[in-house]
């Protein structure tokens, strides 16, 4: 873990909960390429998405429950919320052209600086935000929530670099995560394209349930080719600019906002000191009026 | 409401239910729109489908607030539509043709082994074409069903209605929604400063040298924001004794483990029909008690919550009915459901179906009208 | 009888500071007082004020030497949130501290953290909008309200826990004499009616010094308080309203703490001030207008903003712009510099048109000081500040922070803009405004959260910026800051000049725009009345 400040406390039961999340998250998204021939989720090809799809946000909302449970105060409180806004406010910026979101640098900066629990919930609550403010929640949310969330955790887990090299690793992450990003929700968009129940009628670049892991592999490659891929690099190279550019002066003003919030005080409380001259009756107040 | 006529006296009057205006508890909505959505993944009739998009419609227009909110059911229309221009598409370019009636012929390509041998282009027939609308037809009805939520319960009323488990994230989504207006208000602000300043103000170098002070600003802020939680008594917590807290944690990461067992399931052959969907049920049930259990830990009350009384019940059962019938029918196979391709004929239309998709209807009649407009 | 605020032998010391900010306060606050915080900037009030309700040190961090104690509950062992129903702190900005976006909802979020049931919940909020007339914006989202609702709102926000103890950090310091005076008067009425005890900081004492029954002197540096009834704190404190500077040197006993106090004891003084000339009319040498609007209109889209001003400002004049928000002084300034084009009418300064000019040539001709000088500030040291208000203006460099170590020599070159105080920061913004030596300066507002010294240190500023050439218009509520420095005050209300001359004619007579030494000494029969203290001060060196 980096060795910056963790505004959001994650204890052990809440790294239980993402880490339970994340399998869940992986069995959710990659299941065309995990399951086996034969099992129920191949058996009901055309059903399963519509099942994960219910099985992620409740993951969700239990995982976020038990990283509240671990105490949240004021001070992370405030900070997400802001910084949601402000990634609120650049979102609609790229105009959907071409995937340019120019918020991934600010969830992979600020699970950098503020921590991964941090990260995990500015990714996941960001999105929230931004779907709520332009009022446009879909069925897309809860996966968008996971993977953003995925980003920013990933950030606060980077090894403590300093310098020119924090700033590489930062934007290497930020290019393939971004970019992986964009793959992964594909992936959770790609079974529903199968669409009608009989496989025969399934294109030849969409989902097949009864082909090999390695065939599905490559047609899903060859889907994201066509489809996504126009968006995705952009996406990444956007990220990786962003942070090249923006990422020393961001991390320092995180840094002094994080210094200045000052998430875990040092809190004294001593006696009083002995009073060594004899006070002054002016100075003092009386108690009487 | 119509005025009352004081000329008559008050026995002659006629007599008015009166349901008072009043917005729905959001939750009733979001659950209304489930059951149709729920209800339109079963077919691909394109005359079920349309009549859901009708039924989704009249409700909208029937009970849609006249906020500005409200208007985002046209936006999911239009993607719902760019959604089936898409599969429409794909399917010409990308898919193997079904059927024989061939429209037209695009040239065809193979693409290299390592992306599968895919073939793109080739001839498009009338069957693939009516597959891919049926199947986009689909996927916008259920887009439409959900701009309908948007459209009668925005999304930021859910705020209110989170469950005390969430309550400090939902409170993060609330600042930020709150946040979001005086963000842009320093954003032009600190641009015209830039302009005082002698400088370029547009383009790409104008929008990032403003950016941080903005940034700076909003993070200032949100220290203040939270010295006046602080202050306003944010953070008070019942006291929970440790094995309370030790059953919470129990019940949601137990929920978890049990999800991750049934998802495991789903996806190995050998395992027992019981471990899949069985486990993923049980683990939403133990989810649901241990946010119960996370909830008590807050000493919060609401003020002037939305409640939810005969006419959210009565929508909840409108829901409930349309998508049961639309399961059990199409778990029993009855003819009609899937509209049939190859060879291409005019779908059967199951009357059980129909009836079940009009009860969704009711609610634009049996929930009180929203403030602000004539009922 | 318990007080309901104690401090015994408090000492506070922030983490890492060599120095301890108070220390040894003894203070016993009892229920139902108004009690006033006076001092400097930075001498340690905002610590004081955060100290009764826990903030410090258990937000900030710190040592707490010492017991604080409020109705009875320890700090230490209370965190601010098990206060919260004990002490309401409003903040200095009230729109930071929202966490709602309408009133009614602001109203009641803090009972709803405290866990009122929601019956409780209903009754207060309706009790409190009637106590501080927001009934009728109860709908209204929050970012539309004006300041002084706003405040008000956040008044209200902690009120509804019933606390017995109320802190405010600078009420009135961004509103306008109208909107400060409803909120004095609120708190009037929650002292007089209700018997919250209110804990009040303030800089502008003008309005609110005569309410007071108990002034806290803070000194600074660790230095002991000065705590007694409002008269006697006033002998010797450096921070004091003109009444108060006028009944010191007039040596009048008990020391006047409102304009009517002053007048009652005042027959003398104006007598004595009877046997000056009348004053010198300055000969009307009119030289060439440097700033030439003529009957100019701009709007916001269908809401006219300035409806036809006509204004011609010559070097070497301070002009105050007077008149209440929205009567367009902000889109005169805006105008002025050619942010926005006016739809009708001429805008020159020194014979070109504003909205043509950008860049160097821009700041070279006129510059502007926003309300906010924050926002100038872009860059995260005082010396990159610098270096860049050299460039922009084409000047060597070093130009700037020659410039600044003139005006304010105390501020460092390492540190960051947003940690300097407000003073520092507008003088920071002078200095980089004034850099490209424009021929026309205006400021929007600078006495935001200014103390006295800091105030007395801008005039100075401003005449002699005025005596080598400049054309200085500055848009203000401040009267004091008008008589002490302007030569001449226009008044515009609902876009339009109702009133443009000399200061001395403007603003005498005028319940709104006099100042409180021309309230105080004005006689019946309209000879000439001294401004200030300083004029007072000079007219009875004349008089012998």
């Amino acid at each position: 873990m980096s060795a910056h400040t963790s505004a959001v406390r994650m204890g052990a039961k809440s790294w239980a909960a993402v880490t339970l999340a994340t399998v869940v998250g992986v069995i959710a998204f990659g299941w065309p390429f995990l399951a086996e021939p034969g099992s129920t989720a191949v058996a009901h090809a055309a059903d399963a998405p519509w099942i994960f799809a219910a099985v992620v946000p409740l993951v969700l909302l239990v995982v976020l429950a038990q990283v509240a449970d671990g105490g949240m105060d004021a001070k992370a409180i405030a900070i997400l919320g802001v910084l949601a806004a402000v990634i609120c406010i650049l979102r609609p910026l790229g105009a959907g052209t071409a995937g340019l979101e120019p918020i991934w640098f600010i969830i992979i900066l600020g699970g950098r600086a503020l921590g991964p629990g941090f990260g995990f919930s500015l990714g996941a609550l960001s999105l929230a935000a931004s779907a709520l403010i332009t009022g446009g929640v879909g069925p897309w949310l809860p996966f968008q929530m996971i993977a953003a969330a995925w980003v920013g955790l990933g950030a606060g887990m980077l090894p403590p670099l300093r310098g020119r090299a924090e700033i590489g690793m930062l934007s290497t992450y930020g290019l393939v995560a971004s970019m992986g990003y964009g793959l992964v929700m594909n992936l959770w968009f790609w079974p529903f394209l199968g669409g009608l129940e009989a496989t025969a009628y399934s294109p030849a670049i969409l989902f097949d349930p009864g082909a090999p892991v390695s065939e599905n592999l490559a047609r899903w490659f060859a889907f994201s080719l066509v489809t996504s891929l126009g968006w995705d690099i952009p996406r990444g190279i956007l990220t990786a600019v962003l942070i090249l550019i923006a990422g020393r002066p961001l991390l320092t003003a995180l840094a002094r906002a994080s210094r200045r919030a000052n998430f875990s005080p040092a809190v004294a409380f001593v006696p009083p000191a002995p009073v060594t001259a004899p006070p002054v009756p002016a100075a003092r107040e009386g108690a009487t009026r | 409401m119509t005025a009352v006529d004081v000329r008559t006296p008050v026995a002659a009057q006629p007599r008015r239910t009166s349901r008072l205006p009043r917005l729905l508890h959001p939750g009733a909505w979001w659950l209304w729109a489930a059951g149709l959505a729920l209800a339109a993944s079963r077919t691909t009739n394109p005359l079920l489908l349309l009549l859901i998009v009708a039924v989704a419609a009249y409700v909208v227009a029937a009970r849609r607030s006249p906020s500005p909110w409200a208007r985002s059911f046209g936006v999911f229309v239009k993607l719902g539509l760019v959604v089936i221009a898409i599969r429409v598409v794909f399917q010409a370019i990308v898919a193997a043709p079904i059927g024989t009636t061939v429209l037209f012929t695009l040239p065809a390509l193979t693409l290299p082994e390592i992306m599968a041998g895919v073939r793109l282009g080739g001839a498009v027939t009338l069957e693939s074409m009516v597959a891919a609308l049926y199947d986009g037809m689909r996927l916008a009805t259920i887009l439409i069903c959900v701009g309908a939520a948007n459209s009668l319960a925005s999304p930021a009323r859910l705020l209110k209605a989170v469950p005390a488990a969430l309550y400090e994230f939902g409170l993060s989504v609330v600042i930020a929604v709150t946040f979001a207006p005086q963000l842009v208000a320093d954003l032009d602000r600190v641009r015209t400063a830039r302009r005082l300043r002698g400088r370029t103000v547009g383009g790409v170098r104008g929008t990032a040298a403003v950016a941080l002070p903005v940034l700076e600003g909003a993070l200032e802020r949100s220290v203040t924001l939270a010295a006046a939680m602080d202050s306003r008594g944010y953070g008070r917590q019942a006291q929970r004794s440790p094995h309370a807290r030790r059953l919470t944690a129990a019940a949601l990461l137990g929920a978890l483990v049990l999800v991750v067992i049934g998802a495991y399931a789903l996806l190995d052959a050998s395992a027992p029909a019981v471990m899949g969907l069985p486990m993923l049920a049980l683990g939403f049930t133990l989810g649901i008690a241990g946010f119960a259990l996370a909830g008590r830990r807050s000493v919060r009350t609401r003020y002037r919550p939305d409640p939810w009384s005969w006419p959210e019940w009565g929508v909840t059962a409108c829901a409930v009915a349309t998508a049961a019938t639309l399961l059990t029918l199409s778990i029993t196979g009855v003819p009609g459901l899937i509209a049939p391709v190859d060879p291409l004929a005019w779908p059967a239309v199951p009357p059980l179906a129909v009836l079940g998709i009009l009860v969704s209807v009711l609610p634009a009649y049996i929930t009180p009208p929203p403030p602000g407009r004539a009922s | 009888m318990t007080h309901v605020i104690e401090f015994d032998s408090v000492t506070i010391t922030y983490s890492g500071a060599e120095r301890p900010t108070l220390a040894q306060v003894d203070l016993a606050i009892e229920e139902g007082e108004l009690v006033l915080v006076i001092g400097e900037t930075g001498s340690g009030k905002s610590t004081l004020l955060r100290a009764i309700n826990g903030l410090v040190p258990h937000f900030t961090g710190g040592t707490l030497a010492g017991t604080v104690r409020v109705a009875g509950r320890n700090t230490a062992t209370h965190h601010p949130r098990d206060l919260a129903d004990v002490v309401g702190v409003v903040p200095q900005d009230p729109l930071s501290s929202f966490v709602t976006d309408t009133v009614e909802e602001e109203l009641a979020y803090g009972m709803e953290c405290l866990g009122v049931p929601a019956s409780t919940m209903r009754r207060r909020v309706e009790e409190t909008l009637d106590l501080l007339g927001l009934a009728d914006v109860r709908d209204r989202a929050l970012l539309s309200l004006s300041g002084g609702q706003r405040q008000r709102v956040a008044i209200g926000a902690v009120l509804t826990a019933h606390p017995r103890v109320l802190v405010l950090d600078e009420p009135t310091s961004a509103l306008d004499p109208g909107a400060a005076e409803e909120v004095l008067a609120v708190l009037q009425r929650l002292v007089h009616d209700l018997g919250v005890t209110v804990v009040l900081a303030e800089h502008r004492l003008e309005r609110v010094l005569e309410y007071a029954d108990r002034v806290i002197h803070v000194p600074g540096g660790a230095r002991p308080l000065v705590v007694g009834a409002p008269a006697d704190v006033m002998e010797t404190s450096p921070v004091a309203p003109p009444v108060v500077r006028l009944g010191r040197l007039a040596a009048w006993s008990p020391l006047p703490l409102s304009v009517r106090d002053a007048r009652r004891q005042a027959r003398q003084l104006r007598e004595r001030l009877h046997q000056l000339p009348a004053r010198a009319v300055a000969p009307t040498a009119e030289p060439a207008p440097v700033v030439s609007v003529e009957r100019t209109r701009a709007s916001y889209g269908a809401v006219p903003a300035l409806r036809g001003v006509t204004l011609d400002i010559a070097k070497g004049e301070i002009v105050a712009l007077m008149g209440r928000n929205g009567a367009g002084k902000s889109t005169l300034l805006s105008t002025l510099v050619g942010l926005r084009r006016p739809d009708a009418g001429t805008v020159r300064i020194d014979g070109v048109d504003p909205v043509t000019l950008t860049g160097p040539r821009l700041i070279g001709r006129i510059g502007l000081v926003p309300q906010h000088s924050t926002d100038l500030l872009q860059r995260d040291t005082v010396a990159a500040e610098c270096a860049d208000a050299d460039r922009d203006a084409g000047v060597a460099a070093g130009t700037t922070a020659a410039l600044l170590a003139r005006l304010a020599p105390e501020i460092p070159a390492d540190a960051h803009p947003r940690d300097l105080s407000e003073g520092q920061r507008l003088v920071l913004a002078l200095a980089v405004v004034l850099v490209a030596t424009p021929a026309v300066l205006l400021l929007d507002e600078p006495t935001r959260g200014l103390d006295y010294p800091t105030k007395e240190r801008l005039s100075g500023l401003l005449r002699d910026l005025a005596a080598s050439g400049h054309a200085i218009v500055v848009a203000t509520h401040d009267v004091e800051l008008a008589a002490e420095t302007a030569t001449r005050v226009v008044v515009l209300a609902d876009g339009e000049v109702v009133a443009d001359g000399p200061t001395a004619e403007v603003v005498v007579g005028s319940p709104l725009f006099a100042p409180q030494v021309a309230k105080v000494l004005v006689g019946a029969d309209g000879a000439d009345v001294p401004l200030t203290v300083t004029e007072v001060r000079e007219a009875l060196a004349v008089i012998g």
